[in-house]
């Protein structure tokens, strides 16, 4: 490919031309590497050399400050809850909210347009706004500190914007193809469920990640709903979280190393993940947010 | 016990179903939300047989909820209570949490009415007291200090408490609050290093300028401190005042006097702390730093003094190095100051209480009692190398640091003056612009004259408001 | 459609979604109006009907106003510079190399994407643990450190960064930049492959300059995603919630300097325990949103006509 690219009639000017965009390309990564890189290298340091320069090398990689992180915080345990919390809710999710979109979108019924905009409200208000009521709600209906408590609460917060982004995607769709298959006798429901759905599948992937991304990251709700409430209640903390308490605890004993140890442990499995898949995320990304308006 | 417990829930549970009423008015639906949270209201306390042995009418089946704040002294200390809480009730069980939010993690629970039986209320976020107080959320701890010690049943447990604790934990003469940790406040600094470069630790104010200017010439900085949270230094500056203004002064200040503030003797000690930065005394970059970056940094030699209370060895354990014989001095005053050299605020802090809406206060109370044992003050001590309010309770051989605490304490009850400050703990709204001004003036971005009119201006404002409850000092 | 089989295929497909988000979502808000005209205090259970008074003290509320002022500057400056640098980013990856009137993507343009959208997967907790590192004040912080290899700064002057007044929003504003910019890049690149590359070709004939092409091509093709993203970043903006309390100083500190409306709130209901007040704060917020996603709607109208 090199060899090719060479071979094409390349001026000068052109050489300097691709080198300019490139310099901005890898400054760019480098900004955006550099702070991940340089935690994963503090947490092979020893306390001291954390210390003393930003840009020492460590003596020798302390290995040992994993062991303390992995000991002292559970981050296991906080992986297994998020992700118990997250993937029956992110399923229900685009379910629930592909059906309200569905209905919004392509049926006409009274009422029809203010639901849609009380929906979209929705979605332009933080969470934060009604955080105190919140609670009483999730409490009275004794959801709290429980993973079905919280994954309900991220459905109904992640609803305005699935909504809002689906409803656009299936109004795209073209009106004849439902029409077709309802004359064929196809249910509602049917027509639902095996045409229209896989006919949205880039939306649905994109809404997928964009909500998987949004709920992976959620912080306030969980910091309100997640605590035990009594003893015999256990601790189910979800991994920002775990993280946030980690960074707290370690601050006080004065381990940097092992925090950063700690945040390296949480970092790799989500980056690994991503980048097993990115190629999936960024096709779904690019045609579900790239169509959907 | 202050209201019977009883009591409580039925007033509770009647004021829960207004508030019900109140949010299914405005939603124009049935009350759902309301009505299941007075549904869920909780039984009445389960109580035991008060006996000679069981004060508090402990039930032994009932579990305790213990909340602890995990920071400086960790929470093994509060296991070891548990444990001792176990051996007499083994059937009731604990649930421990230790956490550093404190705030955070509970303020829902007391918003919901539903509290731990025993909160250790401290750390950066505390839940303030005078929200807890002014809302009737804390039990009444009388009934503790009547209450026979666990060691001389002849003895109550008020005759067991180093001086000051009951006072500490009092509002209008009534005590809530239980101030666990005994606790002296100065400046830190290494006798190794001192010694080393032949440093004699400063008697007073100008001494301290002169050696500052020594220190610097030998490349370290003469102070640091934990910029991040600007509350470390505001303790200092206020006890500088009190040194040069003398007790009358402070009292002003803690009545809320009109231009308390304004005295000559607090302007000087807030000058005095701005002069340091203005010389370059100050660790580079120092007042950004969080509490462990700076306590860190000063471990390391970087600087050689350090304001802070006495659990700094204990937080600093790990990170300290061998032979740095860690001891503390009082602040020195400046010409002309009222008290003498020697004069440092000490009492106790940590503080401890047992929401009024605990499900098992009368445990929460018994969990008070066995850590004011000897053996609880004993152990505290052992696991923190920091005194306990248990006067009996000894270390046999202290850490470096505590024992240079514990002979500053001496020399000030001896020979000087105990200061004690409430006002910033009283008012919060106080405190938190205490503590703005500060990180501005030891950033050098505000100067000492408008420091004054700052702190002066919140110090009016909670004059002027009539919805915050007032305290006075004598 | 209409008819009884639809009819209840309408309310079916709508019950679940509706009673989920009626019950978590509207209802909170409806009650924090109710809230906002009491003196509820947060650990208590007392409440009383006390009319407008919340909102007439948050008219004197200092801090409120200098909070709202921060949202409105990360409003305006957190999407402009998140688009303008995706924008940059994404057209110089897919039309990197220009070589004999050839236009094509820059040499490992996927590469450059996964590496840019990879801050996004990272949890906030581990945002922020990772930038206090980067701003710490001594030269064990990343930036101090550099600065202070290079000979920018002298060691004994570190930049204060979170611990300044003037520093500290633009702080927070760079990490918000820093962690969403490559979900932008993705965004804008994949919309600029479906833009015929002889668009560019014939601009790079009549001797346009990249700069030109840019504006001439690139955004007015590009629109409707800018749109989309700009709502995105609105939002964000609006928020900042968790960046502000975990990194900054007094959790929206030195002296207030970035506090934003969502952490003011915070205080008021959770710390200081003034929840009907709080709850005040946050009905004005949400008036202040619908007005400007209202303003917003307008504007973007009128723009659409034109053309």
């Amino acid at each position: 490919m090199s060899r090719r690219d060479r071979g094409d009639r390349g001026d000068r000017g052109g050489r300097a031309a691709e080198c300019v965009p490139q310099l901005f390309l890898v400054a760019w990564a480098a900004v955006v590497v550099a702070p991940m890189g340089w935690v994963v290298l503090g947490s092979l340091k020893s306390n001291a050399e954390l210390g003393a320069s930003a840009w020492s090398w460590p003596a020798r990689p302390r290995w040992e400050n994993y062991a303390r992180a992995w000991e002292r915080a559970g981050i296991g345990d906080y992986f297994l809850n998020s992700v118990i919390v997250i993937g029956p809710s992110l399923a229900l999710t685009i379910l629930l909210g592909s059906m309200a979109a569905y209905v919004l979108a392509r049926y006409e019924f009274p009422g029809n347009r203010v639901l849609y905009y009380v929906f979209l409200a929705g979605a332009m208000m933080p969470p934060y706004l009604a955080l105190v009521p919140l609670f009483f709600v999730v409490r009275s209906l004794r959801l709290l500190n429980t993973y079905q408590g919280l994954g309900l609460v991220y459905v109904a917060y992640s609803l305005p914007f699935t909504v809002f982004f689906l409803h656009s995607f299936f109004r795209a769709l073209p009106r004849s193809v439902g029409e077709a298959a309802m004359v064929d006798g196809a249910s509602h429901t049917r027509v639902f469920f095996a045409v229209m759905l896989p006919m949205a599948r880039p939306g649905l992937v994109s809404i997928g990640i964009l909500n998987l991304i949004g709920q992976w990251n959620q912080y306030l709700l969980p910091v309100v709903l997640m605590r035990p409430q009594g003893p015999g209640d256990p601790q189910r903390l979800v991994l920002t979280q775990g993280l946030a308490d980690l960074a707290v605890s370690q601050g006080y004993a004065s381990d940097w190393p092992a925090l950063f140890a700690g945040m390296t442990i949480a970092m790799v499995p989500v980056l690994a993940v991503y980048l097993a898949f990115q190629r999936y995320v960024h096709s779904g990304l690019a045609t579900g947010v790239g169509s959907s308006l | 016990m202050a209201t019977p417990p009883t009591g409580t829930g039925i007033t509770r549970r009647a004021v829960l179903s207004r508030t019900a009423a109140l949010a299914g008015a405005g939603l124009g639906w049935p009350a759902t939300t309301g009505c299941a949270t007075a549904g869920q209201q909780r039984r009445a306390e389960e109580r035991g047989e008060i006996t000679e042995e069981n004060p508090f009418g402990v039930s032994s089946t009932t579990p305790l909820d213990v909340v602890i704040f995990k920071g400086g002294f960790g929470d093994d200390y509060a296991k070891a209570h548990e444990a001792m809480y176990t051996e007499r009730y083994p059937r009731a069980g604990i649930g421990h949490q230790g956490i550093q939010k404190i705030n955070e993690v509970l303020q829902p629970r007391f918003n919901a009415g539903n509290p731990p039986d025993v909160v250790d209320n401290s750390g950066a976020g505390m839940i303030p007291l005078d929200i807890l107080l002014a809302d009737h959320q804390l039990t009444e701890l009388t009934p503790l200090l009547d209450a026979p010690s666990l060691d001389d049943p002849n003895v109550a447990v008020r005759d067991t408490l180093r001086e000051g604790t009951i006072e500490s934990g009092s509002y209008d003469g009534v005590m809530y609050v239980l101030n666990y940790s005994f606790m002296v406040f100065g400046l830190w600094y290494s006798r190794t290093l001192f010694a080393r470069h032949g440093w004699e630790y400063p008697q007073t104010w100008d001494e301290f300028l002169d050696l500052g200017e020594a220190i610097r010439a030998e490349g370290i900085s003469p102070l640091a401190h934990q910029g991040k949270y600007p509350g470390y230094v505001v303790i200092p500056i206020m006890d500088l005042a009190a040194v040069n203004g003398g007790l009358d002064t402070q009292l002003r200040i803690e009545n809320l006097e009109p231009n308390a503030w304004r005295d000559p003797a607090v302007l000087a000690a807030v000058d005095g702390f701005h002069q340091l930065v203005t010389r370059g005394f100050c660790l580079p970059g120092t007042e950004g730093m969080t509490h462990t970056e700076a306590q860190t940094a000063w471990c390391q030699g970087k600087a050689a003094f350090l304001p802070c209370g006495s659990w700094l060895e204990n937080e600093q354990w790990d990170q300290t190095p061998d032979g740095f014989d860690m001891a503390v001095g009082a602040i020195p005053p400046m010409a002309g100051a009222s008290l003498p050299f020697g004069a440092i605020r000490a009492g106790a802090g940590e503080a401890f209480v047992i929401p009024a809406n605990a499900r098992n206060r009368a445990g929460g109370l018994e969990y008070l009692r066995v850590m004011l044992s000897r053996a609880g003050g004993g152990r505290f001590t052992e696991l923190t190398r920091s005194l306990s309010v248990v006067r009996d309770a000894f270390p046999d051989s202290p850490s470096p640091g505590l024992a240079s605490a514990m002979d500053l304490y001496e020399y000030a009850r001896d020979h000087a003056v105990l200061l004690t400050w409430r006002s910033p703990e009283w008012y919060s709204p106080l405190s938190s612009e205490l503590d703005n001004a500060t990180g501005e003036l030891m950033a050098n971005r505000l100067t000492p004259a408008e420091w004054v009119d700052r702190v002066q201006r919140a110090a009016d404002q909670v004059a002027d408001d009539p919805s915050i409850e007032k305290h006075v000092r004598t | 459609m209409a008819g009884g089989r639809a009819g209840w295929f309408v309310g079916g497909f709508l019950a679940a979604p509706s009673a989920l988000y009626g019950i978590f979502v509207v209802s909170p808000y409806v009650q924090t109006m109710v809230y906002s005209l009491t003196d509820w205090r947060g650990v208590s259970a007392r409440i009383s009907f006390v009319g407008l008074r919340n909102y007439r003290s948050l008219a004197g509320d200092d801090t409120f106003w200098l909070a709202l002022r921060h949202n409105l500057t990360l409003l305006l400056v957190l999407p402009t510079a998140t688009i303008g640098l995706a924008l940059g980013l994404s057209s110089l990856l897919s039309a990197g190399r220009q070589r004999g009137g050839g236009v094509r993507g820059a040499r490992w343009s996927a590469g450059y994407q996964v590496i840019f959208f990879l801050p996004q997967v990272l949890s906030v907790a581990i945002l922020v643990v990772l930038w206090q590192a980067v701003f710490r004040t001594d030269r064990g912080g990343l930036l101090n450190g550099l600065l202070i290899w290079l000979g920018a700064i002298e060691p004994d002057q570190p930049l204060l960064f979170l611990s300044s007044r003037s520093a500290v929003l633009w702080c927070v504003a760079a990490v918000a930049l820093w962690s969403s910019v490559g979900f932008y890049v993705l965004l804008f690149c994949a919309a600029m492959q479906s833009i015929p590359r002889e668009y560019y070709e014939a601009a790079m004939l009549d001797g346009a300059g990249r700069l030109a092409v840019f504006r001439a091509i690139t955004v007015p093709l590009l629109w409707n995603q800018i749109q989309v993203a700009w709502v995105f970043l609105a939002i964000q903006a609006l928020d900042c919630f968790a960046l502000v309390y975990a990194m900054t100083p007094s959790s929206g500190g030195p002296d207030h300097q970035s506090e934003v409306v969502a952490t003011h709130l915070y205080r008021t209901g959770f710390v200081l325990g003034r929840t009907g007040y709080a709850c005040a704060i946050g009905v004005t917020l949400f008036l202040l949103t619908l007005a400007l996603a209202a303003l917003s709607l307008r504007l973007s109208r009128r723009e659409r006509v034109e053309p």
